[in-house]
């Protein structure tokens, strides 16, 4: 055997070739910080637990969410979702744009294969379920540091940076809304924020759907800056505001709005539905409730 | 004794005083902090703000000639203001000069007098004040103190 030396030449050359057409590979910035996950990896995820979803939602009748029964309580404020049953095809476009808005990390490929997903949005039944943000919080009443508090506009808020994991409040949620951060995310790479606006959650912390709080904290502040210029503004009633699974919706199956204030799209297209709630929250005052019927 | 001190501000970089523009010509902070009344972050001015007044002779001092070569030399940006706060905490200026927080209330006279700057501020200092507890006199608004009103 051997090779001549127009061989060699010719093997040569084509090492070079093909090195070049590498090196001049344009690699997208995302990838060269080395350790973010892909766009791609996230949307894999959310099929895979679509994939996985429960089948049942055992739902029973509940009356329009009134203001809430705690102290402090605002009488102008309760912000709440709406989920159309008639509309929604269980498509999975919220469970995506929640976790690009508010950098829900990936799960290690073991948990996902037993369906311990990070996500905020589950889908049951074939519909996007969360945190219900019950104004009598069951999760609440158990925290031993404070981190699970109520606003007083209505959400069931998490203050990361004070819980310490004791994993009381997803012991008490009937529903499982409560993930748990049992792994280092940004250690193992499995985190990425694609929203500045909102933390990354360490390890150990507990988490769950916010109802787009850094939404309506941004909302609340531009009102309150622009009051200098007109002066004869009414309150702050977040009016305008809509959660990322909201927006994302195709089929306008998910309403965001303030359950007190008569203008919001929430109090509106509630109007002659019946709502409803899984049967372990409804004598809880959820403020996420289900709708179906006449429309 | 040791490794001489580390000057504030970078060698060749514009001596700026704030007594010379505030206190003396009666401008406004946010003429030069642009976003301090109504943004989220009051901003550090540019060279082109500067010189939007610089690039006229402005007073007969002797120090102007000076002051026109480094404005010359200068960057475009000769400051930059890091903020301290971690991203869980959301601290809106434009809403307290909205409160009718006057800059001084929290920045002091000048630039060196900073009441609630870096290592002056924490947690405490904001909850004291929206309790009521600092500037009684002021006489201003009880302001949110529950937890998500700032965290996130």
């Amino acid at each position: 055997m051997g090779m001549d030396r127009r061989e060699f030449i010719k093997s040569c050359s084509l090492v070079a070739v093909m090195g070049l057409l590498f090196g001049c590979r344009k690699i997208p910035l995302e990838e060269l910080a080395g350790d973010l996950p892909s766009l791609k990896r996230f949307e894999d995820e959310v099929k895979l637990a679509l994939s996985q979803a429960k089948k049942t939602l055992d739902l029973v009748k509940v009356p329009t969410p009134g203001a809430l029964k705690i102290p402090g309580a605002s009488a102008l404020n309760r912000f709440g979702m709406a989920i159309d049953l008639d509309a929604c095809d269980g498509c999975g476009k919220c469970i995506l744009a929640c976790n690009l808005e508010n950098n829900v990390p990936l799960v290690p490929d073991e948990d996902a294969a037993r369906g311990r997903f990070m996500h905020w949005v589950d889908m049951r039944g074939s519909a996007p379920f969360m945190c219900v943000h019950c104004g009598n919080a069951p999760c609440e009443r158990v925290c031993p540091t404070g981190a699970a508090n109520h606003t007083p506009d209505g959400l069931s808020a998490m203050m990361y940076k004070r819980c310490t994991g004791s994993r009381f409040c997803g012991a008490n949620c009937p529903v499982q809304a409560r993930k748990f951060n049992f792994n280092d995310a940004q250690k193992l790479g499995l985190a990425r924020q694609f929203n500045r606006e909102v933390p990354l959650r360490d390890k150990g912390v507990m988490e769950k759907c916010s109802l787009c709080l850094h939404r309506l904290q941004n909302d609340r502040l531009k009102f309150k800056t622009s009051l200098t210029v007109d002066a004869s503004a009414e309150e702050w009633r977040g009016r305008g505001v809509k959660t990322a699974c909201a927006e994302a919706c195709p089929k306008n199956a998910i309403i965001f709005g303030n359950w007190l204030d008569e203008k919001s799209p929430l109090v509106k297209l509630t109007k002659n539905r019946e709502l409803y709630a899984p049967r372990e929250l409804a004598d809880l005052d959820p403020s996420v409730v289900f709708m179906r019927g006449r429309r | 004794m040791g490794e001489p001190r580390v000057p504030e501000r970078a060698v060749g970089s514009i001596p700026f005083d704030h007594a010379l523009h505030g206190d003396s010509i009666g401008l406004d902070c946010a003429a030069c902090h642009t976003g301090s009344r109504a943004s989220a972050n009051a901003f550090m001015p540019s060279k082109a703000d500067c010189m939007d007044c610089h690039r006229l002779p402005l007073t007969e001092n002797p120090g102007i000639e000076t002051l026109d070569s480094m404005l010359a030399k200068a960057d475009d940006r000769p400051w930059s203001h890091k903020r301290h706060l971690p991203d869980h905490v959301v601290f809106h200026h434009g809403v307290h000069a909205a409160a009718g927080v006057a800059c001084a209330d929290c920045h002091g006279r000048g630039y060196m007098q900073n009441r609630y700057g870096a290592e002056l501020f924490n947690m405490q200092s904001c909850l004291k004040c929206h309790r009521g507890e600092t500037f009684k006199e002021k006489g201003f608004k009880p302001a949110a103190t529950y937890c998500a009103a700032c965290h996130r």
